[in-house]
């Protein structure tokens, strides 16, 4: 008993720092508290797009994004770009419904129970749902372009190592969604083995077995990006928990402090240079930014990203073309172009719109900083080590049919499927 | 004796040639023309904007100390303070794992005014430095001690606000000119807000955690800290930085540390990624492993074994086995 807490616990952890996180988050759908809700971004601060003393474009602000967009879009609208307004007051009516009304919680007692005592409730944005019917806008239905046949065996492979982790779970015997592809069985001897590939947060399993994280905590590069407080990417879209933007510039250089990822943030500075990129043999989590001015917009060129760099897929040859551009006085339409031919058939596009959030209002945007505190890393490995002793002296079961890799997902929120699922993604 | 004495003297001679080369950089410079005023800004402010780093030896000590043969050191063949040898974490190191040898930051006398109680603990903190310093588990450094780090930091010199980005765990400031909020939290980088006077930038820092450290020496403030920093123009590439250090639960007064700012000139520069967490995964979490990496953990505590072999060829061996 005493492990499961010290595993929990851990979790715990992150979560307690995604609370304090999400309690910044201002607009209630469920609540659907007028007062409390913020003017869209362009009305509250209405005025054509400022210049800089020095003549360049302004940026400068704090923004975020009031509404939300999934990345991709539902099937069902095709190849439609955006909602009618009635529309999107009928999804916000049916997401505070589902919101309001989920009590769903797997078996009581059940290993799934335990791991999602937690309530999903904070990792889901409770924002209303802009316009835009996905943020991909090209290709035109709204989709990620297919994998590469490459990125498919990596993908594949990795999926394979984390099944075998989990065949001898209550997952796989109970034949929940985080074991699609595999089957149970008796503790798989790659439990021993060392990783086919760099892990970040890879292919998901689905709830049930989710969070792209191995079933093992045999040291802190099992875990995933986020418990290791290193989730932060780029391009970031906000996600679940949303971020702030903390632009200043100069005449040389645009700096962005992204706050995002429970206090995983991180500073980002676009040097506007013609300078040629930084050599191939220097490679960066963030990549390398080259900035320049083309009217009104900032356009970004990101290479040199590390192969230990993770996003949806692409690793190291992941190539962006990033569009700045600060529509009026309250809006930035950021437009990112995102191509990497070893993983994607071709080039995609998302677009997104960032409002203007109040100077004055001092966001706590730099701290609280997940790795000072990362109480959960030392929990996950601390209690699968008490673990491990107690089934060796006899006092406990086989730890390779444990689950700790986000196995009971959260209780309440969106369904998985279904009628309850996220009218958004669903 | 002679042992630590030619320790001593190679880091010297690096400190030295560090010191000559900068000179020489510096005399090129100024041979051929008078000192470049500083850089202004539209509105007539000088101008930081740019990439910076001091040039000192303040991140090993603030105060005045001579080089030591490492930055941990045991006892050796004498009981003299002045005699020791490097300790284990080092000694594999050599003349690289040494302390240079600095003049100090630390204005007028030269000392930092320790409470009694207070001297105690730096005095311990400076014995412990491995166990203790926050800059070794990767933590915000926290202010001024990120002004001194031996890594560039950029200034990006806004209309309302300035930001200063750390290479250091990709760590960053705001210098907020404008009016904002206090912060809903005391924090590592603390709560800046800028104004000027005349063509000095002054920058009022509160709102700290206490949980940084000034130096690797194991000087120390707590949450109650309050800094003045003075940014001064000197030329166009250096920046007069001077912070006077306030902290009534650790101080007696308060005290000035005071050195210049350096322009790195390389024409590529730019702030590259220092992202040190995954660094210190082993140092903070190799006990928990299931198989360790670092041979020898003893419970929570790391006892390193250091391995230096002999490469073949290595003519002072060749010599002395025959």
């Amino acid at each position: 008993m005493r492990t499961r807490l010290f595993t929990l616990l851990g979790v715990m952890v992150v979560i307690a720092a995604v609370t304090v996180f999400v309690r910044f988050a201002r607009t209630d759908v469920a609540g659907q508290d007028s007062s409390a809700a913020p003017q869209a971004g362009a009305a509250a601060t209405p005025g054509p797009a400022p210049a800089t003393p020095w003549g360049d474009p302004d940026l400068q602000g704090l923004w975020s994004y009031d509404f939300e967009v999934p990345l991709q879009r539902a099937a069902r609208y095709g190849n439609r770009e955006f909602f009618t307004p009635e529309e999107q007051a009928e999804l916000d009516k049916e997401r505070a419904r589902i919101l309001d009304e989920s009590d769903r919680r797997y078996p009581r007692g059940s290993e799934q129970d335990v791991g999602g005592a937690y309530n999903a409730a904070i990792f889901t944005t409770h924002k209303q749902t802009g316009r835009r019917t996905s943020l991909i806008v090209d290709p035109a239905d709204g989709q990620i372009p297919p994998f590469t046949p490459e990125a498919l065996k990596k993908r594949a492979e990795i999926r394979a190592f984390q099944l075998a982790l989990l065949q001898a779970t209550d997952v796989c015997r109970n034949k929940l969604p985080g074991c699609t592809g595999g089957t149970y069985g008796p503790p798989s001897p790659r439990r021993a083995d060392a990783p086919p590939h760099y892990l970040t947060v890879v292919a998901a399993g689905g709830p049930g077995g989710g969070g792209g994280v191995i079933n093992r905590s045999h040291n802190p590069e099992d875990r995933n990006l986020g418990e290791r407080c290193m989730a932060a990417v780029l391009p970031d879209f906000g996600g679940n928990t949303g971020f702030f933007l903390q632009i200043i510039q100069s005449p040389g250089a645009v700096s962005i402090f992204y706050d995002t990822g429970q206090g995983q943030g991180w500073q980002r500075i676009i040097p506007v240079t013609d300078n040629p990129h930084l050599p191939p043999q220097v490679r960066q989590w963030w990549g390398n930014s080259r900035g320049r001015w083309e009217g009104n917009t900032l356009v970004v060129d990101v290479t040199n990203f590390s192969p230990k760099t993770y996003f949806q897929g692409s690793y190291e040859n992941l190539h962006l073309v990033e569009r700045w551009t600060r529509l009026d006085a309250g809006t930035i339409e950021y437009a990112v172009t995102i191509e990497d031919p070893t993983t994607w058939t071709r080039p995609w596009t998302v677009k997104q719109e960032y409002n203007k959030q109040n100077d004055y209002a001092n966001r706590h945007y730099k701290e609280p900083r997940c790795h000072e505190g990362n109480y959960g890393m030392v929990g996950l490995l601390a209690g699968a080590r008490t673990e491990e002793r107690a089934f060796a002296a006899g006092r406990g079961p086989n730890p390779a049919t444990l689950c700790t890799a986000g196995c009971g997902g959260f209780a309440a929120g969106f369904g998985d499927a279904g009628e309850d699922s996220n009218p958004l993604t669903r | 004796m002679r042992r630590w004495s030619t320790g001593a003297m190679i880091a010297v001679a690096v400190a030295v040639a560090a010191v000559s080369a900068l000179i020489s950089v510096s005399v090129t410079r100024n041979a051929g023309q008078e000192t470049v005023p500083a850089a202004r800004t539209t509105d007539g402010r000088p101008d930081f904007s740019g990439i910076w780093q001091a040039n000192n030896e303040a991140h090993w000590d603030l105060q005045a100390h001579d080089a030591r043969p490492g930055a941990v050191t045991q006892q050796g063949v004498y009981s003299y303070a002045y005699a020791r040898v490097p300790a284990a974490p080092v000694l594999a190191l050599g003349a690289a794992g040494g302390v240079p040898a600095s003049l100090g930051v630390v204005a007028g006398d030269g000392q930092i005014p320790y409470t009694p109680e207070a001297a105690a603990i730096k005095q311990e903190n400076g014995e412990h430095w491995i166990d203790r310093d926050p800059e070794l588990k990767c933590y915000l450094p926290g202010i001024p001690r990120a002004m001194y780090m031996p890594y560039p930091f950029q200034i990006v010199q806004g209309t309302n606000k300035i930001n200063l980005a750390y290479a250091f765990t990709s760590t960053a400031r705001t210098i907020h000119l404008d009016k904002v909020e206090e912060p809903p939290d005391d924090t590592y980088m603390g709560h800046s807000v800028g104004r000027w006077e005349g063509d000095t930038l002054v920058v009022d820092v509160t709102r700290f955690n206490g949980k940084n450290w000034f130096d690797r020496a194991g000087n120390f403030h707590s949450e109650a800290l309050h800094l003045v920093e003075r940014f001064t123009p000197i030329t166009r590439d250096a920046i007069r930085y001077e912070v006077t250090i306030e902290d009534p639960k650790v101080f007696t007064r308060p005290w000035t540390i005071s050195m210049p700012l350096y322009r790195r000139l390389e024409p590529n520069m730019e702030l590259l990624e220092y992202r040190c967490i995954e660094f210190v995964e082993e140092f903070l979490y190799g006990n928990l492993r299931t198989e360790q990496l670092v041979k020898r953990w003893e419970g929570e505590t790391i006892i390193v074994d250091i391995t230096r072999k002999v490469p073949p060829g290595d003519k002072l061996y060749e010599w002395y086995r025959r």
